[in-house]
């Protein structure tokens, strides 16, 4: 065997199934698709000025409508980030009909750890128990207790800031101290309290550092809110930051970059993996690398292609599909701007720094009581309040001298509300392979099958309605509001396709993150997920990785795999 | 390529600063090597030669001296016929208003910069270019005006106008001297009184995207 452990991706599940592996003593093989990028070295964009830039910040758009029609629909790409986001031109992907998708992708060392929106937030037994619940999906077979200690584990070592509220919807956590909520959310959240006690407005808990973790040699936050152009400091959670030097200090780690996984080695004779088949896509060649484990963190959507596109004679569906459920039941949070206000009475009052993170409203429907109206499970809110600066100028009448004076005060309050609703698990929404398109790889394309329901779309009506209400009741003059959900996969949460599950004739991975089928062989992405909660899911996966790394160690050292 | 735990890190071979085309350089912006992949083969890049003169001239009403340096000065002018070429804040989006036909450029995209010129020398009653400042103040305050009226020439104005914003208040002068900019805040203080002398901040990036 060439290693112990071959983890495909680097991003925040791969940089942690590292992290975890090598401390446990392992040699272990990192593969990422993407380039290299080096901490504090190659954030090539960070300190720049807009001025510094060719089209000052916002970028060519006749060449992001040509070469990154889908990552430029991304809030966090411009022309600093670009470099942080695949060419969609070099990486094409297929719809089924009908079909809606946007998939927002970042090939690189650190992967999407390096653009991510840094949300931390535990799941609960609301969420665990949804399925069992209402029927949709198929359950999990854990419950938060099996994963509290490992999100105080992982908590502890990303550096999450937040606000323990005593929410059972949003288990408290090992949090560093919170940022501080402006004036205007501070009233919102007293305002909304006092009416609806259930509602409790927070501020984001947030992978960045509201403290210095000096034996990391990560800063605490600088107020930028730049976080995607990459952050020197490491005050924000990536793998660069965090996960990956811990795992290189233990000698134990290689890592190759430039090179996409095609396939997992199945060995029929003794039902385990052998290891990969990867494409050195620099010097054009196949290369293969063995292990006795292989970890697959290469995202979602890509961790069941390469399931898929390892079919064999032995398992003709795709690798560890015995099941038939392989790339089915993805789902991603149905969201859209419920909300919109201008926040009057606040005129007297501004802020200095970029705080990175908004506010959160946990989801109060649907617990103990189901009180949603034509759905049966969570939404939640994030967004807060914010001033103008110049871009106000874009809707403002005016030329000359009193023009330019108003544009140089900061401009009104407002405050938005935006949804993140629980997307149900169908099997119609899947993954499959169009092995008829092939990419600049010679791989088959991913085809993306996705509609959002009745359920999500009653989410999303009811949350604009409370959405309204609340600013309202905080004093705000309500402009705008949406109950349409954004394209599928533009929450950038895509998960499910490998699910989780009890029963391995309905179900891709055990309670461990791994292949009923194969037992060398784990999945600690988002593509494990079995339901999609409403929180943010990458803290999960980190949680999960952990787990999965510790189990899979064991049953390694114990001789079961 | 490998990196093995120990190994030194290869050579830094990323981003390099560079002017590109000389004829932008002339103008006054300072630019990378991204642009100079696709300027060169711009369809509208003419008229960064053509249209300088008004663009500038524009920029400078829209947003004039005052303590601080006006956008004409600071190159608003030139950033706005670039942002046309390269497809900034919608310039490449159709205009079917009835009565703007006509105005494509070779092309098929709207000729903002074209239009601009004919639409402010009908205001100016005949040549724009050579009336004098409160005329040409008047003709552009008139074009803005209608525009946010929703008249049909809204969507190429405010094309144009937008433009002109973009180009000043992300120039230096625009950014750091007119505007506050902080690259590196340290701090976030959630609660600070508005004075006289309060200023907005360039680098309010969440502000720039929602506010």
């Amino acid at each position: 065997m060439d290693f112990d452990a071959i983890v495909v991706g680097s991003g925040i599940s791969g940089g942690w199934a590292a992290k975890e592996l090598t401390q446990a003593g392992l040699k272990v093989l990192m593969i990422e698709r993407g380039r290299e990028i080096r901490h504090q070295q190659d954030y090539d964009t960070e300190m720049k000025a807009p001025w510094e830039m060719p089209f000052r910040g916002e970028g060519d758009t006749a060449l992001y409508e040509r070469e990154y029609p889908v990552q430029m629909l991304n809030r966090h790409f411009n022309e600093f980030t670009e470099g942080h986001f695949v060419n969609d031109a070099q990486n094409p992907y297929q719809t089924g009909d009908g079909t809606d998708f946007t998939w927002f992708r970042s090939y690189q060392l650190g992967g999407r750890s390096l653009t991510w929106g840094r949300q931390c937030y535990r799941w609960s037994d609301y969420d665990f128990g949804a399925n069992a619940r209402d029927g949709h999906g198929t359950d999990w077979p854990i419950r938060y207790a099996d994963l509290a200690p490992w999100y105080d584990k992982v908590e502890r070592f990303v550096g999450v800031s937040g606000a323990n509220e005593g929410l059972k919807q949003l288990p408290d956590g090992q949090f560093q101290p919170p940022m501080a909520l402006n004036v205007v959310e501070q009233h919102a959240r007293a305002e909304i309290a006092k009416r609806w006690p259930e509602r409790c407005l927070t501020v984001g808990r947030t992978a960045n550092l509201t403290e210095a973790k000096t034996e990391e040699g990560r800063a605490p936050c600088q107020y930028r809110s730049i976080c995607a152009r990459g952050c020197s400091y490491g005050a924000y959670f990536s793998t660069q930051s965090s996960t990956l030097p811990a795992a290189m200090a233990t000698g134990n780690l290689t890592v190759i970059t430039d090179a996409v996984v095609e396939a997992v080695d199945f060995d029929p004779a003794t039902q385990r993996a052998r290891g990969v088949r990867y494409f050195d896509t620099k010097a054009r060649v196949h290369k293969t690398a063995s292990a006795r484990l292989v970890f697959l963190n290469a995202g979602a959507f890509n961790s069941v292609h390469v399931l898929l596109n390892s079919a064999t004679d032995a398992m003709p569906q795709g690798l560890a599909n015995s099941s038939g459920v392989l790339g089915t039941h993805i789902m991603d949070h149905a969201n859209t701007l419920s909300a919109a206000a201008i926040m009057p009475g606040f005129e007297g009052h501004t802020s200095f720094g970029n705080r990175p993170t908004g506010i959160v409203i946990p989801r109060y429907r649907n617990m103990d009581t189901l009180d949603g109206i034509g759905h049966t499970r969570g939404y939640s809110f994030q967004g807060g309040a914010l001033q103008s600066t110049w871009t106000q100028g874009k809707r403002l009448a005016g030329t000359g001298t009193d023009y330019k004076n108003t544009l140089r005060k900061p401009g009104p309050w407002r405050m938005v509300l935006v949804t993140f609703a629980d997307c149900v698990p169908r099997p119609t929404n899947r993954l499959t392979l169009d092995r008829s398109k092939t990419d600049a790889n010679g791989l088959p394309q991913l085809k993306v099958d996705f509609a959002y329901g009745k359920e999500e779309h009653a989410a999303l009506a009811q949350a604009k309605a409370d959405a309204a209400e609340m600013l309202t009741a905080a004093g705000g003059h309500v402009i705008m509001g949406f109950d349409r959900p954004g394209a599928g996969g533009s929450s950038i949460h895509e998960m499910g396709g490998a699910r989780m599950g009890r029963d391995p004739k309905t179900s891709v991975l055990n309670q461990w993150s791994q292949a009923h089928d194969v037992a060398n062989l784990f999945v600690t992405d988002g593509a494990q997920m079995s339901s999609s909660a409403s929180q943010n899911p990458s803290l999960t996966y980190m949680a999960l990785t952990a787990r999965a790394a510790d189990a899979a160690v064991s049953m390694l050292r114990e001789g079961k795999i | 390529m490998i990196v093995a735990a120990d190994s030194p890190h290869p050579a830094d071979t990323g981003w390099q600063r560079r002017d590109f085309l000389a004829g932008l350089a002339l103008l006054g912006l300072a630019v990378g090597p991204a642009a100079a992949a696709v300027a060169a083969s711009a369809p509208q890049d003419a008229n960064i030669v053509r249209y300088q003169g008004l663009m500038r001239d524009v920029a400078q009403i829209v947003i004039p001296r005052t303590d601080t340096a006006g956008a004409g000065d600071v190159g608003a002018g030139a950033f706005v016929l670039l942002g046309l070429a390269h497809g900034l804040g919608g310039a490449h989006q159709p205009v079917t208003t009835s009565g703007l036909e006509g105005f494509s450029s070779a092309d098929g995209r709207f000729d903002h910069a074209r239009w601009l010129a004919l639409e402010l020398d009908r205001r100016a009653g005949g040549d724009f270019a050579h009336a004098g400042l409160p005329a040409r103040q008047a003709a552009v305050a008139g074009l803005d005006r209608d525009a946010f009226a929703d008249a049909p020439m809204a969507q190429p104005w405010r094309t144009i106008k937008n433009l002109v914003l973009t180009g000043y208040y992300t120039s230096e002068i625009g950014g750091s001297k007119e505007l506050n900019y902080e690259l590196v805040p340290g701090r976030w203080d959630p609660d600070v009184p508005v004075t006289p002398t309060t200023r907005a901040y360039s680098s309010d990036w969440t502000a720039i995207d929602f506010g």
